[in-house]
């Protein structure tokens, strides 16, 4: 661990400490059922040219390379992994990653979006994470807005030259702080409160899941910017073939 | 481990897969704690009981095409008897046709438990600055209350949360993932996509057995004896795996060129076909939860 690393740890544990509790939850997937028809149909038509999109980059970078379908699939194997492991915590609570934030980083937000449908598809099929009527719910979310304002904020801080571990921190961090916005936003859509309406009520949800998904946006960054720093030291000619490092700073 | 091992080699044998990923595929390793926690990560059970559901051999479109109608009349109905009902039918296939031990089957039922919870808590209160509803309660600045009609909506919502998960759970825990792959194949799902699953699939059980092995040798060497180390430990387990998975993404690109591939994946597929009964069964039981929402309602 160099001297980078141990400060870098040195922060996680106080913050952690600061907030007192830790993450019981997972990322937060909207379960099977939760949602009625119409917002089942609505999230799952707004995903539809994200994933064209996807669809058509994915396609692209094969036509150039078939050699690359055994690297994405390794990626998308990757994603789920990642987010199926137990990250660290103080007190012993099972908590997770979502993965998308690095996804985004190392693979792209186009490639992530296809990717993160499938892994999605899985999470719900072998781990019982997420469903499959809400699987557009959960795509958008998980796999298209995080990984989106990951991927931009990563992108602007190279160009504001910030401190590459800095960004990459704030781009997993915020990335998965902006999917728990948007997946409380979605589910006050579908149950608005009495009094306050949907604005009320994303209020709610937004206090509810803020003790676990605080704590966890915050983990989530660090172990990021961790996992990001051992890929540098000992893989840059296979991050240079994945073009993370192509338009970074280095 | 043998009746893996067996059900996963005479299913997906063909000529153009890689050797690496069957050899590979073998090492699941399911565990058998069937403790009512979120317990993941470590490699899936439910993989592990799709195996070895007595109703594996049920023609997968057939088990696919019942769960996600029945989810969907379970979510479109929005009744609590169907509820019931769908919960009901959904248990006895897979724990009474399928012989999935009951313990196992709660236990996978109560993972999303967290979230059903606090989900449903959220919907069930509301605030307002006027002590309004039929219990409210003065948390000083404003005031937290609920209606009998609201906790009946959570205790419904609840129910029908359990029935779309039921319904969902039966697909799962009697049809493995490359079977549910070969249905999204017929359903005219684009090409690349069904590949890209078919292979991550492979791939997951792979990257699983690879972070096993980091995990326990770091644990042997003190790599997680505090929240700082667990860290550290975490993060370069996580990038170790990244470059593992990469070398091997290659090696595994040559394998299957060196066995043919020439851009497309074939699979041997083993399919049941539907019989009379289950047709009859499946007609009359979709028909039977539209008539119970019919005389509820």
């Amino acid at each position: 661990m160099n001297v980078k690393e141990k400060r870098f740890v040195a922060v996680v544990a106080v913050l952690a400490l600061a907030f007192g509790t830790t993450p019981v939850a997972n990322a937060m997937h909207i379960m099977e059922g939760y949602l009625p028809p119409a917002f089942c149909i609505a999230w799952g038509v707004i995903c539809i040219p994200f994933l064209v999109a996807g669809y058509l980059s994915i396609k692209k970078t094969l036509n150039e390379n078939r050699k690359a379908i055994t690297i994405l699939a390794m990626a998308g194997a990757y994603i789920f992994v990642i987010s199926s492991l137990k990250i660290p915590s103080v007190t012993g609570s099972c908590s997770h990653m979502t993965g998308t934030g690095l996804g985004a980083i190392l693979f792209g937000p186009a490639a992530v979006s296809i990717l993160g449908l499938i892994v999605l598809l899985f999470q719900s099929i072998l781990l019982a994470h997420g469903g499959l009527t809400t699987l557009g719910a959960n795509t958008f979310s998980m796999a298209i807005a995080g990984p989106f304002v990951a991927f931009g904020i990563y992108k602007l801080g190279l160009k504001l030259k910030i401190n590459k571990h800095v960004v990459i921190f704030l781009a997993a961090a915020l990335g998965d702080f902006f999917t728990y916005l948007i997946t409380s936003f979605q589910l006050a859509m579908a149950y608005p409160s009495e009094t306050g309406g949907i604005a009320a009520s994303s209020l709610k949800f937004l206090a509810v899941f803020a003790p676990t998904q605080l704590p966890l946006a915050i983990i989530e960054g660090i172990l990021t910017v961790v996992i990001i720093i051992g890929l540098e030291t000992y893989a840059s000619s296979e991050l240079t073939d994945l073009g993370y490092l192509a338009g970074g700073t280095k | 481990m043998e009746n893996i091992i067996k059900s996963y080699l005479d299913e997906m044998i063909s000529s153009k897969v890689p050797q690496e990923v069957h050899m590979h595929s073998n090492a699941i390793k399911p565990h058998h704690h069937h403790k009512i926690d979120h317990k993941h990560g470590e490699g899936s059970s439910i993989d592990f009981y799709a195996y070895n559901s007595k109703i594996r051999h049920w023609n997968p479109t057939f088990k696919v095409l019942l769960s996600v109608l029945t989810l969907l009349l379970c979510i479109v109905l929005n009744n609590h008897y169907v509820s019931v009902a769908v919960i009901i039918a959904m248990t006895y296939l897979t724990v009474v046709k399928g012989g999935l031990p009951l313990r196992a089957y709660i236990s996978v039922l109560m993972i999303p438990i967290t979230f059903i919870l606090l989900g449903t808590v959220t919907i069930g209160i509301d605030f307002s600055s006027e002590p309004i509803g039929q219990y409210n309660l003065n948390l000083g600045f404003c005031y937290v209350f609920t209606s009998q009609a609201k906790l009946w909506a959570m205790a419904f919502l609840i129910l029908k949360v359990f029935g779309a998960i039921s319904a969902m759970e039966m697909m799962a825990l009697s049809t493995p993932s490359s079977e549910i792959i070969g249905v999204l194949r017929k359903a005219h799902v684009p090409k690349l996509i069904v590949e890209l699953m078919y292979i991550i699939y492979r791939y997951i059980f792979i990257l699983m057995d690879v972070h096993t092995k980091m995990k326990n040798a770091a644990e042997s060497r003190l790599g997680f004896c505090d929240f700082k180390t667990s860290c550290s430990t975490f993060g370069n387990i996580a990038s170790n795996m990244l470059i593992v998975s990469l070398k091997k993404a290659t090696a595994y690109y040559q394998a299957m060129e060196a066995r043919g591939y020439d851009g497309d994946l074939v699979f041997l597929e083993q399919t049941g076909s539907v019989k009379v009964s289950q047709l009859v069964f499946t007609t009359g039981f979709l028909a039977g939860l539209i008539l119970l929402w019919y005389l509820t309602n």
